[in-house]
């Protein structure tokens, strides 16, 4: 091959390698922008900047971005969502704190809660694995789950004792850092480095990325489903437990519509991953975006609170970054999707 | 009319036959099990229930017939229920339920507008307009349960004519029946059998998205302001975070109907015995003074079974099609030889 | 009626970046004629027939329709004009009826219809094709593949155009179906519409063809009248002497231990079980058309395809095994790659590194734990012995050109160390210059002692690149060439074979 082929062939070669620069990091330019826009109106803000709003921020953020975490694994390798992220959290708040009223102890309740997290996960991510529209399927395993949580606990509120030994989850606090927060951020940390370190993660982006060429390398999504359904729902569990732990009792319905202001909690969790850029296809993505995904809704959230906003202009504002995250990433994306 | 051609139902569609079995077989039980059930007050409830679970059985049959899904239809069918609410004081009845009829099918279209357009599968695009829209009622409900002041307004919906019907079941019935001649009779109803059943080979043919796309999103909007505003009427009242329970009971009866996931499949006549199905069912709880969870509970296990059992007859299809294939290479490998003998 | 040609291209060039497709093509096609077009895989047939079709606007050249010069500018625009296309791929919608499908997309069909009246207005159209015993209510996924492709010409013709350009449409066709195409070229002659027959089967070239053109390396050749030609001058023509260049020298003597058995595998395709076996540093060539067995039969070894029955033994550890899965395959030591790479060869949104190392993510670990440093060391090694360009390692994979995707969906496999390496069309879409790689470097693994199996239509590549060939027709072992019995002549011949051919059922060696 000729010297002058070579470097035709090599400054064609950075044409296209500097357009494919723009685009890859179009997404991370793009979220730049809007996040220097977010902090102009921060410095507007009164009250808001202070250590303070910080930390109610994040601690808000907390819940629903260990169950964010969760599902990021889930729609990373390509098995979008779970639509039975809060029932299943509710059977899981309501196994821990039937175990802490009985006296079980924090240990065991907390065990018996991940272990009906797992169990739930596991059968959705059988039926997925083996080729269930994940929708569909966990739709329906969405209302079983809340079923069986209503119909054990006769719809009433279960609770235990103060003290008891889960009170340090629920309100204590490490150096002025309260607890939840601590185990939001331990997870947020694993989370990155299990998908960055591990083979798992590995495999987790390949799958995501390409299902068929997964298969062909010997990854397959039947074993994957049931492994990401299970880290999903077990999210799902230590959120439970925390907030039953904030409480000291549950009831079914703890995580439905009433929960804080957002409308519904399982669109608020798909929120998260979504918002910060996560490929909803599969392949793209990290669990430290949906953490910052989570933090930015909390702290946008937060700001419409100290400016005064009913939950209605709240919950609106929390569709409209839904919305618009996914009609701006499918624009910036729109060559590398094929039709179907 | 071949429409309602008994044999040919049975041989051409397999899943139709099955949904009319079990629609009859969930019947038969309540009947059975409940003496009360077989009467025509009962019927009448179940008419009305069908009203609303109806109109959203059939906008989800056609989304996902069309390859998609449509999740935020509870929150359109809310923002319609308030909207009707609020106005009807102010403006009266029918020009509140226009109102919202307008603003349901615009949003319908604006969804089916950017899922073609941007290629965003429906099934994102929602989970973001379901919060939106739902932030939007929260704001037009001024975060509470709306009311009518005078809550005998309504009652003409509600009346009873001919036995187990009313103006709006009867309204109900009829745009079942439109839709059903729209989906068989016109090219714009194939279009929408095509872009579900095989997209990427639909697009090839040039069949553009944005139509079929717009028309099933549009009805569906339609349907969802529809249902809600008989909801409104009939109780007076409006919540704005209700109506969520519709996406089940409504993918329920779809699938008890016959779509598939794949898309393409599917049609009115099935989304018509899937929701009666489902409201079969309702109903019966009802009379068993089940709460809702529970009501819940089967629904989500019906669902489970039905596209398990889908899923099921999908491997035995493609068994058979292997066969089938076998079967040739094995005829033609018979003739190569008889005539290597000749 | 006129003298001049209905459809003239005149020097249509186009290029990709640095990749010429094609350098200069003059094609001209009266009414009432059928032209043939050949050309080996990257000669740029494709590439001309989407610029044709209007799918393609980037190319420089005039376009003349019936003496006046047209802009092509799109599918709908090119069928406007009268231009037609029935790709490879079709485009029917399985779970429509057949009269649904002829009328989908586009205005030449009542807005409002039933099933009956459609399938009224669908017959003539059938008739046209040869349908004649079809009933145009019966859905698409019903019919066998040779009434698809004939629907689908139907749909086409329900246009009305006045050329219609048809791309290999008897490659996955039976005997019967593929006369059943032929006759409808024939009638749509007679009606004085015009035709573009792409195919590889030179035979059938010479059934039907008026006059031929060849496309050698995005350039046309001079177009020949049919009767003219013949199928040695024709290959001639298509392949050129200077192509073979691409090729390194070839080890003729078969020596060496048998490295991999195969034992009566019954792929669902072929008509009867094979055996064979594989040479340490062998290079077996399978040649044949689109579903002729040869390409099922690489895809059932990876465990890929449906078998029923078969047993593979790994000579050197003397295990056997059936073919299941992919997984299994691998942990063998047996690497597949499909002929599809987008499909699944690559994942085009990683980074070229990781599509490196994504067969043996064990190799590059501790126990779960991804090593950076093995990782690195990995993909760096393959890339520079493919000659990949290292510093695009981290980019992603869909940035490269078809060659060196080409070249990652095959460097890949080196992740595993594979004793086998079994590879259908390893040069489909890549250009010259990435083929040569490519082929250097197949035979330098082969002289490391690792064996393997091509498959390819390609008939340049089956003939220059491995050392033995069995050859099939139809789902059948036709012969088995060695030494300097392989060559392009003798390859082509039995595989092209009529149906009275001699080795069957237990026949193979």
């Amino acid at each position: 091959m000729s010297a002058a082929a070579d470097s035709k062939r090599s400054a064609s070669f950075r044409q296209s390698t500097a357009l494919a620069i723009l685009k890859q990091n179009g997404l991370n330019i793009f979220l730049a922008i809007i996040a220097l826009v977010f902090i102009g109106f921060a410095i507007t803000t009164h009250n808001y900047l202070t250590l303070f709003n910080i930390k109610t921020i994040v601690r808000d953020a907390a819940l629903v971005g260990i169950m964010g975490i969760g599902l990021t694994f889930v729609t990373l390798s390509g098995n979008f969502f779970l639509l039975s992220m809060k029932e299943t959290a509710a059977l899981c708040i309501i196994t821990f704190a039937t175990s802490m009223s009985h006296d079980y102890g924090f240990i065991i309740s907390l065990v018996g809660a991940l272990a009906v997290a797992m169990v739930s996960g596991g059968l959705q991510g059988l039926l997925i694995g083996r080729g269930g529209n994940p929708i569909v399927v966990t739709l329906g395993a969405a209302g079983i789950l809340y079923g069986i949580a209503s119909w054990w606990s006769d719809n009433l509120v279960i609770s235990f004792r103060r003290p008891n030994d889960a009170e340090w989850l629920g309100t204590g606090s490490v150096m002025g850092i309260p607890n939840i927060t601590i185990t939001f951020i331990v997870i947020a940390i694993l989370a990155e480095l299990v998908l960055r370190k591990t083979s798992f993660g590995r495999q987790v982006y390949l799958i995501g990325a390409n299902r068929a060429a997964g298969k062909a390398t010997g990854h397959e999504n039947r074993s994957m489903a049931i492994k990401v359904c299970m880290i999903a729902s077990v999210c799902c569990a230590i959120v439970a437990v925390a907030f039953s732990a904030q409480m000291s009792s549950a009831q079914a319905n703890y995580f439905s519509s009433e929960f804080g202001s957002s409308g519904d909690f399982t669109i608020l969790v798909i929120a998260t991953v979504m918002v910060a850029g996560n490929s909803i296809m599969g392949g793209y993505g990290s669990t430290l975006r949906t953490s910052l995904g989570a933090v930015f809704i909390s702290a946008v959230d937060n700001m419409m609170v100290l400016q005064g906003y009913n939950s209605g202009p709240r919950v609106l504002s929390v569709g409209l970054m839904i919305v618009f995250s996914i009609l701006v990433f499918a624009y910036i994306r729109r060559d590398n999707r094929s039709e179907g | 009319m071949t429409f309602f051609n008994f044999k040919k139902i049975t041989s051409n569609d397999p899943d139709l036959t099955f949904a009319i079995l079990l629609s009859a077989l969930v019947f038969a039980f309540f009947s059975l099990y409940e003496p009360l059930f077989f009467n025509i007050n009962t019927g009448f409830a179940i008419m009305e229930r069908f009203a609303v679970l109806g109109l959203v059985g059939l906008a989800l049959t056609l989304c996902i017939i069309a390859g998609e899904i449509d999740l935020s239809i509870g929150s359109n069918a809310a923002l319609s229920a308030v909207i009707v609410v609020r106005l009807t004081d102010s403006i009266g009845a029918p020009n509140a339920i226009l109102i919202a009829l307008a603003l349901a099918t615009t949003i319908g279209l604006i969804q089916g507008f950017f899922i073609a357009y941007l290629k965003v599968r429906a099934i994102v695009l929602t989970v973001g307009t379901l919060m939106l829209l739902r932030g939007i009622t929260l704001f037009a409900a001024d975060e509470k349960t709306v009311m009518l002041t005078d809550f005998d307004i309504p009652d003409f919906i509600q009346e009873k004519i001919f036995y187990i019907f009313s103006p709006a079941s009867f309204l109900v019935l009829g745009l079942f029946l439109l839709v059903a001649l729209f989906m068989r009779y016109t090219k714009y109803g194939r279009e929408v059998y095509a872009i579900g059943g095989a997209r990427k080979e639909a697009v090839a043919s040039g069949v553009g998205l944005k139509r079929p796309m717009m028309i099933v999103f549009a009805i569906s909007g339609l349907c969802a302001g529809i249902g809600g505003a008989i909801i409104g009427l009939r109780s007076g009242t409006a919540q704005p975070l209700g109506l969520q329970y519709l996406l089940l009971a409504a993918t329920v009866a779809a699938f008890i109907g016959g779509v598939s996931v794949l898309g393409g499949k599917g049609g009115v006549v099935g989304a018509f015995v899937g929701t009666l199905t489902v409201n079969f069912l309702n109903t019966g709880l009802v009379f068993n003074v089940t709460p809702a969870y529970i009501a819940q509970m089967y629904l989500g296990g019906l669902l489970l079974v039905v596209i398990l059992f889908q899923n099921m007859s999908k491997v035995y299809e493609d068994k058979q099609q292997r066969q089938l294939k076998l079967a040739d290479t094995d005829s033609f490998r018979q003739r190569l030889l008889k005539s290597l003998k000749a | 009626m006129t003298n001049a040609p209905w459809l003239e291209l005149k020097g249509i060039q186009r290029h990709f970046g640095s990749i010429k497709a094609l350098r200069g093509v003059d094609i001209k096609i009266n009414r009432g004629e059928v032209l043939g077009l050949v050309g080996e895989n990257g000669a740029g047939k494709s590439t001309l027939m989407k610029i044709m079709s209007g799918f393609d606007n980037g190319f420089t050249g005039d376009v003349f329709v019936d003496g006046s010069l047209v802009e092509l500018g799109s599918p709908n625009k090119a069928q406007a004009l009268g231009i037609a296309i029935a790709q490879q791929e079709l485009s029917l919608i399985p779970t429509l009826s057949v009269a649904e499908n002829i009328f989908l997309g586009g205005n030449h069909g009542p807005t409002i219809a039933s099933l009956s009246t459609l399938s009224n207005l669908a017959r003539p159209f059938l008739d046209e094709v040869g349908l004649n015993d079809i009933d145009p209510k019966m859905r698409v996924h019903r019919l066998s593949v040779g009434e698809s492709h004939l629907v689908e010409v139907a749909r086409l013709v329900a246009h009305k155009p006045q050329l219609l350009i048809l791309d290999e449409p008897t490659a996955a066709l039976s005997e019967t179906d593929s006369e059943r195409i032929l006759n409808m070229v024939n009638r749509l002659k007679e009606n004085g519409k015009s035709v573009i027959y792409v195919s590889h089967r030179l035979d059938e070239i010479f059934k039907i063809a008026d006059r031929v053109t060849v496309l050698r390396d995005g350039a046309s050749q001079a177009t020949k009248l049919a009767s003219e030609l013949d199928v040695p001058n024709l290959v001639t023509l298509m392949l050129g002497r200077e192509l073979s260049d691409m090729f390194p020298p070839k080890n003729l003597d078969r020596q060496g231990t048998s490295a991999f058995k195969i034992s009566d595998l019954w792929p669902d395709g072929l008509l009867s079980p094979i055996s064979f076996s594989v040479n340490k540093g062998e290079i077996l060539g399978l040649a044949g058309q689109l579903g002729s067995g040869a390409g099922e039969i690489l895809a059932a070894i990876a465990g890929s395809h449906p078998v029923r029955g078969g047993l593979i033994t790994d000579m050197s550890s003397g295990q056997s095994f059936l073919p299941k899965s992919s997984k299994i395959a691998i942990s063998h030591g047996i690497a597949y790659c499909s002929p599809d790479r987008k499909h699944d060869g690559l994942f085009l949104g990683r980074p070229i590194s990781e599509n490196l190392t994504s067969p043996n993510l064990k190799r590059i670990s501790l126990k779960g734990i991804l090593n950076t440093s093995k990782s690195d060391s990995l993909s760096a090694d393959i890339a520079e012995s493919f000659t990949i360009d290292p510093s695009r390692l981290p980019h992603e994979a869909s940035v490269l050109s078809g060659g060196n995707q080409q070249k990652v969906a095959l460097g890949k496999w080196l992740s595993i160390n594979p004793g086998l390496i079994l590879v259908d069309e390893p040069t489909r879409g890549v250009d010259v210059g990435a083929r040569a790689e490519i082929y250097q470097k197949l035979v330098e693994l082969a002289e490391s002692g690792v064996s393997i199996i091509v498959a390819s239509t390609d008939l340049l590549e089956i003939s220059e690149l491995p050392s033995r060939v069995l050859t099939f027709y139809k789902g059948a072992l036709t012969s088995e060439l060695e030494g300097s019995k392989v060559n392009t002549d003798n390859i082509l011949k039995e595989i092209t074979k009529p149906e009275s051919f001699l080795q069957l059922a237990g026949d193979a060696s």
